[in-house]
């Protein structure tokens, strides 16, 4: 990159200095000027079909689209002067004629760029007198829905098809002003990355039928976070209303996922809303689980573990700093810490280097084994011995024969929900999922990425962390001292070399690599 | 020490109340014969309300009898008291509508903006001031009860206005 030409133009009266080959409206973004586009994605080849990015160059005799037109040396770019405005004036007109004006039942409505630009630089009203053009919706299969009266014809949503998913099943059907989106006619968008077409949609064209009609975009709140559906860790945003997350969206990071995030993982969150949770600590009295509060629960458990072996059966969706507290339990009481990961196919996007649906379905997968876990996926309870303590940390267990855990002299199940199929425990603690609480993942090329608290934890829950703290501390390993995950985290990157010189500050909210983590090392 | 009293000497015509007893025997007399009366009888009678009167909403419907209210959002979004609770949903046709529509009306500053940002002009608010109830869970109108609601809407604009629609 060194060698590279650096070329110094004016955009708005603002001095830039770019690589040879930016385009104008990227050198732009840079001098912090957004330039209206539609057909343009950074993630996507350049089409340059909108015309919505045209800008005034001065010595060029045409207006520039600055999407396709790269900088050069010295080069004056007006975005804003009243030549560049009237174009874009008339490019939203004619966007504008057959657009319906339906925003008040339209999904994208207060996240639509055709909205934003129109009230931005269009006309307050329209001059166009004749009926609109209208076609009937289409149901592109998957999660999409083509509301074809909204398309401006962008082409996102084909490019993205045909380059990064490489599965040309979106073209441009019928020519002039008959033209949509069409579908090749024995396929659907069912591939595992087809909705991010959603996303990438500029307008209400393609909307998501799992989210139709839910929630309004400016009711939301939305909180970064990271998908926990495999082991590549993508970033997400978690968006919720009420307290309830009601949608899954990508975000961007050059790093992991770029713009996208699989099917697979957007429709994955219903989980962090479910009402069966377990909300209060209980410990078994005279065979029954009685509530009672968390000190009691605490101290209850520290006895069961007294001069007993605790073997953990950790989940490898919990955090960093969880399993890391989980750790010093295991280590005071000299037990055993496994885990196992459920498995399934493997789905990579072919125009994203690194990225796919990972065949481990779970977020913390590395983490987990560089904390000490053993990872058993066909029999995680092999090693546990007669007369250990049971302790399910967050693992249900499911479809496994758990006739073994008889062999446990007590069970301690800390978790968000009961766990089936198993004597009735002694203790049960009520933690939080990852949508109520703040942590850590480590994907697997080693990145550190932070989640955040998206909802309210119902009852008397507790964040992972905080239960694990204190179940240490009962069992003799004092962490008195955990009380915020980015203590943790910094206790863990003293105590841990793969996370030496790690900190929340550090890693920011686009992730930091492990020591020794390079690119395909896991 | 005796006490002695100052005792004032008024003249009659100032002292006399037979005077002032006329005059307002006089107005009484002069209201009984006027015709110029202010009080209303109400309830028999009502008063006749501004057209830009707001009071208590209405739900206008298609001719279908359905609320023409197609849960857009603008309204609680909008309303600066915070007293419409929406939820949007889907009908078996796939349109949207209104799952839950609320208004608090106790909450309700009766501003008028949820008919003015109102798209499908499917709120408004009502010329009526009569909302008595027995309890306060009755001042939260749900959908039903606004849709049921038959006094006439207000009108925030003048129609005849160019550019009041």
């Amino acid at each position: 990159m060194a060698d590279v030409r650096m070329i110094n133009l004016t955009i708005e009266g603002r001095p830039v200095t770019v690589p040879d080959g930016t385009t104008i409206l990227e050198a732009a973004k840079t001098a912090g000027i957004l330039v209206p586009h539609y057909c343009y994605h950074p993630g996507l080849p350049v089409a340059g079909v909108c015309r919505m990015c045209l800008v005034e160059v001065e010595k060029m005799p045409k207006l520039a689209p600055s999407c396709a037109t790269n900088v050069g040396e010295g080069q004056v770019v007006h975005v804003y002067s009243e030549k560049a405005l009237e174009a874009r004036k008339g490019v939203l007109e004619l966007l504008l004629i057959n657009h319906p004006l339906d925003c008040p039942i339209c999904d994208q409505a207060g996240e639509c760029e055709l909205q934003d630009y129109t009230f931005q630089e269009g006309r307050t009203d329209s001059r166009y007198r004749e009926p609109k053009r209208f076609d009937p919706m289409e149901d592109f299969g998957g999660d999409v829905l083509y509301v074809t009266n909204r398309c401006i014809l962008c082409t996102r949503c084909v490019r993205f098809m045909d380059d990064v998913h490489q599965e040309p099943v979106l073209c441009v059907a019928e020519r002039g002003d008959r033209a949509t989106i069409g579908k090749a006619p024995d396929a659907d968008l069912t591939q595992p990355w087809a909705a991010n077409v959603i996303d990438l949609c500029p307008v209400g064209a393609l909307v998501s039928k799992d989210f139709l009609n839910k929630a309004r975009a400016w009711e939301l709140d939305r909180t970064a976070s990271v998908c926990t559906g495999c082991s590549q860790g993508c970033n997400n945003v978690l968006e919720s209303r009420d307290n309830v997350i009601v949608r899954m969206k990508p975000r961007s990071n050059e790093d992991v996922n770029h713009f996208y995030l699989c099917d697979a993982g957007r429709l994955d969150y219903r989980w962090m809303n479910r009402p069966d949770r377990v909300e209060v600590p209980k410990i078994r009295m005279h065979d029954v689980l009685s509530p009672v509060d968390w000190e009691t629960a605490y101290d209850e458990a520290a006895k069961l573990l007294k001069g007993k072996r605790a073997f953990v059966v950790a989940s490898p969706s919990l955090s960093n700093e969880a399993l890391f507290l989980l750790k010093r339990v295991i280590t005071q009481t000299g037990g055993e810490g496994v885990f196992r990961c459920e498995t399934g196919f493997e789905a990579p996007l072919p125009g994203v280097p690194d990225l796919a649906l990972r065949a481990d379905r779970a977020p913390n997968v590395y983490g987990a084994e560089l904390l000490g876990f053993q990872r058993h996926d066909i029999n995680p309870l092999a090693g546990l011995k007669q007369g250990d303590v049971l302790v399910l940390a967050g693992e249900t267990l499911p479809g496994l024969d758990l006739s073994a855990t008889t062999r446990a002299s007590a069970i301690i199940v800390i978790g968000t929900v009961h766990v089936d199929g198993i004597p009735t425990p002694s203790v049960v603690l009520p933690i939080a999922n990852v949508a109520e609480e703040e942590g850590t993942f480590t994907n697997l090329r080693g990145r550190v990425q932070r989640f955040l608290q998206a909802k309210a934890a119902p009852g008397y829950v507790r964040p992972s962390w905080y239960a694990f703290a204190d179940l240490a501390t009962a069992v003799g390993a004092n962490s008195d001292d955990m009380n915020l995950p980015s203590v943790i985290f910094s206790a863990l990157a003293q105590s841990e070399p793969a996370f030496a010189g790690l900190s929340y500050d550090t890693i920011g909210l686009r992730g930091g690599l492990i020591a020794g983590a390079t690119a395909g090392a896991h | 020490m005796a006490i002695t009293v100052k005792v004032m000497e008024r003249p009659i015509g100032e002292a006399s109340y037979v005077r002032a007893t006329l005059k307002g025997l006089a107005l009484t007399l002069k209201h009984l014969v006027d015709p110029h009366r202010v009080t209303i009888q109400y309830p028999e009678e009502k008063w006749d309300l501004s057209p830009r009167w707001r009071g208590t909403h209405r739900m206008l419907t298609t001719e279908d009898g359905t609320a023409k209210c197609v849960a857009c959002g603008l309204c609680p979004t909008v309303c600066p008291a915070n007293c419409i609770k929406l939820v949007p949903g889907e009908d078996e046709e796939g349109n949207r509508f209104p799952l839950v529509f609320e208004i608090d009306e106790f909450r309700c500053i009766f501003c008028g903006f949820c008919q003015e940002v109102c798209p499908e002009e499917a709120i408004h608010m009502g010329r009526h001031y009569e909302n008595a109830e027995f309890n306060r869970a009755r001042f939260v109108y749900d959908l039903e009860r606004l849709t049921a609601q038959t006094h006439p809407v207000s009108e925030l604009w003048d129609p005849a206005h160019p550019r009041g629609e």
